[in-house]
């Protein structure tokens, strides 16, 4: 088997600022770890890995730091990274970005699964999976949360949508999204951490990935922020109960009785 | 030295899994962790302290083939490991020789796994907690370890006497405090009250303000702070304890515990 | 599509609602959106907007009829055995080909595990943009194009999104975050049945069967009237046990923030936030949360909030309509008391 893990690079904290410019988050000083969907993705390579032998092969897209998030990853247990980087490839929106990974798993040649998490935490959109599926020509399956059976050719998984659960057979090439259910991401050994300093990352830019110029970047990107805000304050007037618990607690029975009334 | 825990404790804390300098920072835990069993105290390694992913102790003693005298080292070990991991930990320390462990529930991260009741055979509770992992290492382990407790004075005395209670029932041969200044009275009342060995713990920084999120309260930045004095006076008020040592200074205050040293 | 002098917007027309199926009725949200669309096709009047519904399943008889009283002008259905089970690859196809052949300017759909996996799908086979998770749309007054407005960057931003050179402009939103509009019962509307070609129905994914999550492991917090939520303050596992009891003298379910569920109180299902569920119940009543943006973004539309913290600054305590200072175990408590007589 040869295994793509996408892995993303996001900010640890929640504060983050926005170029005004670009309307793209500003990455600096802030603390960064892997997307922790992802890591439920790269448990799952592994697990397929030591299952059925292989390689399994960790690509993410990002600015050079991203290298660290990809080193963590062989830490774990990946045997290389790739990392897409270069100006151009910067303020992409997730077509855009879909894209580029996509091609990124073209260069790395004869893979035939390529997972990734369900959503990165900062973006939240959950549509980059999919976006390298439809550009590869390959199936998904979203949502796994149990991979009944697998094989060299084809898997049986379980998905968990809201309202149930389904079983499906893929034949492989395909791309999975994957849920916290799947699986529980092992911690990287002393071992595995001294050894992934060893290894090195390769890099490819958009000269390296033949990306069609107008489908990266910014300029490739359906979609553009062309505003942010901070949330809106409610409208509202807040009454606010200091007292006892017991008399707090019957002040909400009154209030929630008036309200009720009306 | 099975019941004798009057000695210094001192903290060695494993480098974070992030690090630049990685193979500097182990060469510093290793002297460290050498400096302290010479000296004839206890070295006490930490488990992911604060959720921040750092290496496990048995991992670098393997590592680095550190010497472990049974009496001289103690692991801490929590909640935030899969059941996997957990008995590796158990495992490579009994095969090390290491006698030792203070359990706790510890500080969680996402990035880690939680032990769950049914991994321990354990039913009828929501959650594990360090009660649970208690009762699992004296059910699976028994008679490889001395396990120790942490104790919390400035949490609501009920409840935390409640865990205590919970926790002695599940095996605890020994308790360790959060961070007192000089004496707590909540602690005097613990001694009073168990049987087993209590040891304070000492906060060795200067910058006593970093306490408040233990402490539960806001100490100011420029709080005049003197760790050493406040050891002496430790020392003084609880004689027949040990004392355990938090955010020690090893350049400017390692070669000071002689001095104040124990018999 | 890209827009060119071939291809221009004017070619693109209408606001479609790409319909889904529970358990053999039209989803709450499809209704829910079926309204939105019908606000958004009355801004773009001057286009001649229609709201149309696709609708893809098997054995769907009769159900244009709720489509037709929840304002669609036009139902597209797509009745196969092929397409009774959710299969990734068959229904973008169809939808990407039903797309291409009648041009819709918008097409949004509901924002659920079905949605969030066809709809990107979809949108990458039609080289157009996809914006997820919306939580406001409306036109632009000038341009006439879709306004779509979502918290990003961890919820600390609201931002704006425009697909201004592609078309269709595809959103996806969550259930919750639109109303159902009141029902119009003579509603009527054109219907047209549409069919799946056979070379669609070739793929190398095949859904063996689907099952609905039995009563206990389904939260029902989509539904509940009244939901109670317990934070960082609940301080452990044990300290959910006022929550559940409020919640069982309330008739409510229990919510719970992502601190609880990292720090292993309570299962991922009871999760309210962003990486969680959004939800819009009557009443709300967070306790011990202290009210991040990732939390409140998926609470905010909540009728009425209730929220108990010993910090009175806490940031949920400025958003709450009743805000009470003090120790929810000694607050709830009481709380439960007075419901209870």
């Amino acid at each position: 088997m040869k295994i793509v893990v996408c892995v993303k690079q996001v900010p640890g904290t929640t504060e983050v600022s926005i170029d005004p410019e670009t309307k793209r988050l500003i990455r600096e000083g802030v603390s960064i770890e892997m997307n922790p969907f992802d890591t439920y993705a790269l448990e799952q390579g592994i697990l397929l890995k030591e299952k059925h032998g292989g390689e399994l092969v960790v690509l993410s897209m990002g600015p050079k730091r991203a290298e660290l998030t990809l080193r963590e990853a062989i830490a774990c247990g990946a045997d290389r990274g790739v990392l897409l980087n270069g100006r151009p490839l910067g303020g992409s929106d997730t077509y855009a970005t879909s894209y580029i990974l996509s091609q990124g798993i073209k260069k790395i040649k004869d893979v035939n699964l390529v997972i990734c998490g369900k959503q990165a935490v900062d973006g939240d959109t959950a549509q980059v999976g999919p976006g390298i599926a439809a550009h590869l020509g390959w199936p998904q399956v979203t949502y796994v949360s149990k991979f009944i059976e697998s094989g060299e050719s084809e898997l049986k998984l379980e998905r968990m949508h809201e309202s149930g659960s389904d079983v499906s057979v893929v034949e492989l090439p395909a791309v999975l999204t994957v849920l916290k259910d799947v699986n529980i991401p092992r911690i990287p050994t002393l071992k595995g951490r001294l050894n992934s300093r060893k290894v090195d990352i390769t890099i490819w830019d958009e000269t390296d990935l033949e990306t069609d110029s107008e489908k990266i970047g910014l300029g490739g990107s359906p979609t553009r922020v062309v505003s942010t805000r901070k949330p809106d304050a409610r409208d509202k007037h807040t009454i606010v109960l200091k007292g006892s618990a017991s008399d707090s607690a019957r002040e909400l029975m009154k209030i929630l009785k008036t309200r009720l009334e009306l | 030295m099975s019941g004798n825990y009057n000695m210094f404790h001192v903290e060695v804390l494993p480098p974070r899994q992030d690090v630049e300098d990685l193979e500097v920072r182990l060469e510093r835990f290793a002297t460290r962790y050498k400096r302290v069993l010479d000296a004839g105290y206890c070295a006490c390694i930490t488990d992911n302290a604060m959720g921040n992913m750092s290496f496990q102790g048995t991992e670098i003693i393997e590592e680095y083939d550190l010497p472990v005298d049974a009496v001289n080292v103690m692991i801490h070990l929590n909640t935030f490991h899969s059941k996997n991991v957990l008995d590796n930990i158990l495992k490579s320390c009994i095969d090390r020789g290491i006698k030792y462990l203070l359990v706790i529930s510890g500080d969680g991260n996402v990035r880690f796994p939680k032990l769950k009741p049914a991994d321990l055979g354990i039913q009828g509770v929501s959650s594990v907690t360090a009660v649970e992992l208690l009762q699992y290492i004296n059910r699976e382990y028994t008679g490889s370890f001395h396990n120790g407790v942490a104790f919390n004075p400035y949490e609501p005395e009920e409840e935390e006497h409640e865990k205590m209670m919970k926790k002695i029932d599940a095996g605890a041969e020994f308790v360790i405090t959060q961070p007192i200044i000089d004496s707590n009275p909540i602690v005097d009342k613990l001694i009073s009250e168990i049987d087993l060995p209590v040891m304070v713990e000492a906060w060795m920084s200067k910058k006593l303000h970093l306490l408040s999120d233990c402490v539960g309260y806001d100490i100011p930045e420029d709080t005049e702070y003197d760790p050493i004095e406040s050891l002496k006076n430790l020392q003084t008020n609880y004689p027949s304890g040990g004392v355990y040592l938090a955010m020690m200074n090893y350049k400017r205050q390692f070669n000071l515990l002689s001095e104040i040293g124990r018999a | 599509m890209k827009l060119s002098e071939l291809d221009r917007a004017d070619n693109y027309n209408d606001v479609w609602v790409l319909g889904e199926i529970a358990e053999g009725k039209v989803h709450r949200v499809t209704l829910e959106l079926l309204g939105k669309a019908k606000d958004l096709a009355e801004k773009r009047i001057s286009a001649g907007s229609k709201v149309v519904c696709l609708l893809l399943g098997h054995q769907l008889d009769g159900l244009e009829k709720e489509l037709f009283s929840h304002h669609a002008d036009k139902v597209i259905i797509v009745d196969d055995e092929a397409l009774k089970f959710f299969n990734d690859s068959i229904h973008a196809s169809v939808v990407t080909r039903l797309v291409n052949k009648y041009k819709p300017e918008i097409m949004i759909s509901g924002a659920t595990s079905k949605g969030r996996s066809l709809m990107p799908l979809v949108a990458v086979k039609l080289e157009t943009g996809l914006t997820a998770d919306c939580t406001g749309l409306e036109i632009d007054e000038d341009s006439g194009l879709l306004l779509q407005t979502r918290p990003a960057y961890g919820g600390n931003i609201i931002a704006t999104i425009k697909c201004e050179d592609y078309r269709p402009q595809m959103s996806t939103v969550r259930q919750g975050v639109f109303k159902v509009q009141p029902e119009d019962v003579s509603g009527t509307g054109e219907l047209i049945s549409e069919f799946v070609l056979d070379e669609e129905k070739q793929t190398s994914l095949t859904v063996l069967s689907e099952e609905g999550l039995d009563g206990e492991s389904r939260i029902n917090l989509h539904d509940a009237n009244v939901i109670v939520t317990g934070g960082r303050g609940v301080k452990n596992a044990d300290g959910f046990k006022v929550i559940h009891d409020l919640a069982d003298a309330v008739g409510g379910a229990v919510g719970a923030s992502r601190a609880t569920i990292d720090s292993g109180w309570i299962s991922y299902s009871h999760q309210v936030g962003q990486t969680g569920l959004t939800v819009q119940p009557e009443v709300y009543i967070a306790c011990g949360v202290s009210g991040q943006i990732q939390h409140l973004v998926g609470m905010q539309s909540s009728d009425f909030i209730i929220a108990i913290n010993k910090d009175p600054d806490a940031p949920i305590m400025h958003l709450a309509d009743v805000a009470i200072v003090g120790d929810l175990f000694e607050v709830i408590p009481e709380i439960t008391k007075l419901l209870s007589n």
